[in-house]
C-alpha cells in the first residue's frame, strides 16, 4: 500500500481560484521562476503597469480622431475625440508585459473591447493594434476600440489571465492575471484538494514533460495557436510569424513523435526565454551531428538560429519575431506559408 | 411545424377511417374475435384492441387490414416502432395500398424516423401528386432533412394553386430561405404579415438575417415571435443559435433545452446544443445530441464532423478516422475535416498519413490564397 501524502502544515490558501499561491506552497522553486517571466504578466492591472506609469501621455492621430492615453493617479484613461464628438473610459487591464507592445482592453456598455492603439516597445508610443490596420472606424467608439463578442473576449482573456473563464463564459471578478498553474496543468485545483486531504490516487496529475511533440505544440498551442487552427482559418503570409506552434510544425524537421523537437525542448515554460541565441545550438545538435550521420550545416557550426530562424518584419507590429519554421532560407525567397 | 400540424390532424382521420371499416363476413370463430377488437378499438379500449387483434391475426395472419388496424391502434397508444413492424407487414401482402403506406409513414414521422418517412412518402405522392396532405407531411420531412430544394420543388406548384394559403407560404417561405432564396422567401414572409404581425413571419425574417450572419437582426426577430407565439416549433432552436452568435451562451444553452423539450429531436436545437457543450468538454450528452441530429438528417456533414471530433476528444480515433475517411471522400476540398483527419492519424500512431493530409490542407490552403487577397488578420 503506498503511504498517504502528509497532511500540508501550510494555510490552506484556497479559495480555489485565487491564483497560484496554492501551487507555490510545494512548488516554490517552479513558482519562483515561473513569476517574472512574459508569460506569468501576460496581463497587467493597470494600477501597477510600469508602462502606463512610465509613459503617462501618450498620443497618436489617425485622420481625424485623436486618441490620448493619459495616466490619472493609478488609472490610464483612453480619451478619443475628433474635433465633434469626445470619447473617455478607463483602461481595464493591459496586455502583454510590453516586450514587443502591449493592447489594453475596456469595458463600454457591458461589452469588452480591445483597443484600437497599443504601445509598442520599439517607438516608444501608440500606434495601431495589429489587425487593425486596413480598416476605419465609424464612429467615435470604434476608434477607441473593438467591441469583441463575448466569446472573443472569453479566449482573449482566458489566454492572457486564470481563473476568468468558467464554461466559456467569462468572470471578470474571477480575473487572476497572467497565465498561471492551472492555464497549463488543468488538473491543477484538484490536484490541491488531493494533496490537502492525502488522497495520493486522486492527487496524480499528467506529466505533461512526457508529452509527444504534437501533444505538446497542442498544448502550448492552445494559446499560441496550434497547426489546427492556423489551418483551418487560412491565414497566411508574415501574420502567422506570431504563432509558432503552427510555423514550428511547418519545419522539415518537425516530427510529431519526436520529443527532441517540440516547445519545451528549447524554452523551459517555468522561466525566462534566453535570448542569448547560442544556447539553443546544443538543441539542434543534438539531431544534427557528424557523429549520428545525420544533416550538418556547411556553413557555420553555431548560432544555429540566427540563420535558420530569421528575425521577420511584421509590418506594423514594430517588431521582429523569431520564425519558428526551421528552415535553410535562401536569399530573396518568400516568407514561407 | 404548423402546417405539419394541420396535416397530421387529417392523417388522424384517415388512421381511424381504416380503423372502421367492417370485416363482419360470417360468424366464424376469427371473425367475431376481430369484430370484438373494432368494437373494442372504436370504443377507445386500444390495449383490448390490440390483444384481440393480435389473436385474429394469429389465426388468419395474411389479413392485412387487421394487420393494418393493429398498426393503427398500436400508433393511437404511443406505440410506433410496433406499429412501423405492422405496418410493414401488411404492407409486403398489400404493396400498393396508399392507406397503409400512408400509415406507415405517419408512424415514422411520429416516431421521428424522418428519411423512412420521406421515402414512403415519396411513394405516396408519387401516386397522389395533388394530394395535399402527403405533399405538406413530405415537405415538412424534407425540411427536417434540411433537403430544403426538395421542398421548394414540391411546393411550389402547390403554392401557385393555393396562393392565399397562409401555412403554405410559410412552408414554402421557409424552404426558400434556407435553400439561399431569400429575395423570394422574404416576398412570402411579406404576404403573411400583410395578414398582421405573425410569429411565423418573423422566425423566418429571424433565419433570413442569421443566414446572412446578421445576428444581432436575426436576435431582435426571434424575440419579437418569442412575444407573439413562444411556442412556435423550432423558435428556441433559432433563438438559441443568435443568442450564442451574439455571446449570450447561458441564454442559448436554455433556449436550445427549451427547444429540445417540445421537440427532443428538433435537428438545429440538437446541433447547436451539441456544438455548446462540446466546448464545455461535456462529451457525453454532446455526442448525444449530435447523434439526435444525425438520426434527423443521416447524411448532414456538419454533425458527422462534429461526432468525429467528439471521437478525438474521448480517445475514440478509429471511429474518429472512419467518419473523417468518409468526410474527405466524400469532399476532397473539406480542408476542415483534413486538419482533423490528421490529428486522428497522429493518435492512431500513423504518422505519414496524418503528415499527407497536413500537406493536403497547405495545397487547398494554397490554391485558397490564389484567389483571395492577402490580408492582416487577429
Amino acid at each position: 500500500m503506498r503511504p498517504a501524502l502528509p497532511a500540508l502544515f501550510f494555510a490552506p490558501v484556497v479559495a480555489m481560484g485565487s491564483g497560484d499561491s496554492v501551487c507555490a506552497a510545494c512548488h516554490a522553486q517552479e513558482a519562483s521562476h515561473f513569476r517574472p517571466t512574459p508569460m506569468s504578466q501576460a496581463l497587467l492591472l493597470v494600477d501597477s503597469c510600469e508602462i502606463l506609469k512610465t509613459h503617462p501621455d501618450l498620443q497618436f492621430q489617425e485622420g481625424p480622431y485623436h486618441t490620448q492615453i493619459k495616466r490619472e493617479g493609478d488609472r490610464s484613461i483612453i480619451t478619443v475625440t475628433n474635433g465633434a464628438e469626445s470619447f473617455s473610459v478607463p483602461i481595464l487591464y493591459a496586455l502583454g508585459q510590453g516586450k514587443a507592445g502591449q493592447t489594453y482592453v475596456f469595458q463600454h456598455d457591458g461589452a469588452i473591447y480591445e483597443s484600437r492603439v497599443s504601445f509598442y516597445n520599439e517607438t516608444g508610443g501608440i500606434d495601431l493594434t495589429i489587425g487593425d490596420q486596413g480598416t476605419t472606424p465609424h464612429t467615435i467608439v470604434e476608434a477607441a476600440g473593438r467591441r469583441l463578442v463575448p466569446a472573443e473576449a472569453a479566449n482573449c482573456l482566458g489566454c492572457h489571465s486564470n481563473g476568468a473563464v468558467a464554461g466559456g463564459i467569462l468572470h471578470l471578478d474571477s480575473v487572476v492575471p497572467g497565465v498561471g498553474c492551472r492555464s497549463c496543468h488543468v488538473q491543477a485545483d484538484k490536484h490541491a484538494a488531493a494533496v490537502r486531504t492525502g488522497n495520493v490516487a486522486a492527487a496524480k496529475m499528467p506529466h505533461l514533460a512526457e508529452l509527444a511533440a504534437e501533444e505538446t505544440l497542442e498544448l502550448c498551442g492552445q494559446c499560441h495557436r496550434t497547426w489546427a487552427q492556423i489551418a483551418q482559418s487560412g491565414m497566411h503570409g508574415p501574420n502567422t510569424v506570431r504563432f509558432q506552434p503552427y510555423r514550428l510544425t511547418n519545419s522539415k524537421c518537425y516530427d510529431v513523435e519526436d520529443q527532441r523537437i517540440r516547445c519545451t525542448t528549447c524554452h523551459d515554460p517555468h522561466g525566462q526565454i534566453d535570448t542569448n541565441l547560442a544556447s539553443y545550438d546544443a538543441k539542434c545538435t543534438a539531431c544534427h551531428s557528424t557523429a549520428l550521420h545525420t544533416k550538418v550545416c556547411s556553413v557555420a557550426k553555431e548560432n544555429c538560429a540566427t540563420c535558420h530562424m530569421p528575425k521577420i518584419d511584421l509590418p506594423g507590429a514594430h517588431h521582429k519575431f523569431t520564425d519558428h519554421q526551421i528552415r535553410v532560407v535562401k536569399a530573396g525567397e518568400p516568407y514561407p506559408n | 411545424m404548423l402546417v405539419c400540424g394541420r396535416a397530421l390532424a387529417g392523417l388522424a382521420g384517415l388512421v381511424l377511417g381504416i380503423s372502421v371499416i367492417a370485416w363482419s363476413q360470417d360468424n366464424v370463430s376469427p371473425d367475431a374475435v376481430l369484430r370484438h377488437a373494432l368494437q373494442l378499438h372504436q370504443s377507445g379500449d386500444l390495449t383490448g384492441a390490440i390483444s384481440e387483434y393480435r389473436a385474429y391475426l394469429n389465426q388468419v395472419p395474411d389479413n392485412a387490414m387487421a394487420r393494418s388496424n393493429l398498426g393503427a391502434a398500436l400508433s393511437r397508444a404511443g406505440n410506433y416502432e410496433d406499429a412501423i413492424v405492422e405496418y410493414k407487414k401488411a404492407l409486403e401482402q398489400q404493396p400498393g395500398n396508399l392507406p397503409i403506406r400512408m400509415n406507415l409513414a405517419l408512424a415514422y414521422y411520429k416516431a421521428a424516423k424522418i428519411p423512412p418517412a420521406a421515402t414512403e412518402l415519396e411513394g405516396v405522392v408519387a401516386d397522389r401528386p395533388a394530394d395535399r396532405q402527403p405533399v405538406l407531411l413530405l415537405s415538412d420531412c424534407y425540411l427536417r432533412l434540411g433537403e430544403n430544394r426538395k421542398a421548394v420543388d414540391l411546393l411550389t406548384p402547390l403554392q401557385q394553386q393555393t396562393p392565399d394559403d397562409k401555412a403554405l407560404d410559410y412552408m414554402l417561405g421557409t424552404a426558400l430561405i434556407r435553400d439561399g432564396q431569400t429575395a423570394r422567401g422574404e416576398l412570402l414572409v411579406d404576404r403573411i404579415l400583410r395578414d398582421g404581425d405573425s410569429a411565423e413571419a418573423h422566425l423566418l425574417m429571424g433565419e433570413s438575417k442569421l443566414s446572412a450572419n446578421d445576428f444581432a437582426g436575426a436576435l431582435e426577430e426571434f424575440q419579437k415571435a418569442l412575444a407573439i407565439d413562444p411556442q412556435l416549433p423550432s423558435l428556441n432552436g433559432y433563438y438559441g443559435t443568435a443568442l450564442a452568435d451574439t455571446g449570450d451562451v447561458p441564454g442559448a444553452e436554455a433556449a436550445f433545452r427549451k427547444e429540445l423539450a417540445a421537440d427532443p429531436n428538433d435537428y438545429v436545437a440538437n446541433f447547436q446544443l451539441g456544438k455548446l457543450l462540446e466546448g464545455d468538454g461535456n462529451y457525453a450528452e454532446s455526442r448525444r445530441c449530435f447523434e439526435r441530429a444525425l438520426a434527423q438528417r443521416p447524411h448532414d456533414r456538419g454533425a458527422r464532423y462534429q461526432l468525429a471530433l467528439v471521437d478525438l476528444e474521448t480517445g475514440q480515433a478509429e471511429q474518429a478516422r472512419a467518419a473523417l475517411e468518409s468526410l474527405v471522400g466524400e469532399n476532397p476540398q473539406d480542408v476542415d475535416a483534413h486538419v482533423s483527419l490528421a490529428t486522428a492519424y497522429y493518435r492512431l500512431k500513423r504518422k505519414q498519413e496524418g503528415n499527407k493530409q497536413r500537406a493536403i490542407v497547405l495545397e487547398l490552403n494554397a490554391a485558397r490564397r490564389a484567389s483571395a487577397p492577402a490580408g492582416i488578420s487577429k
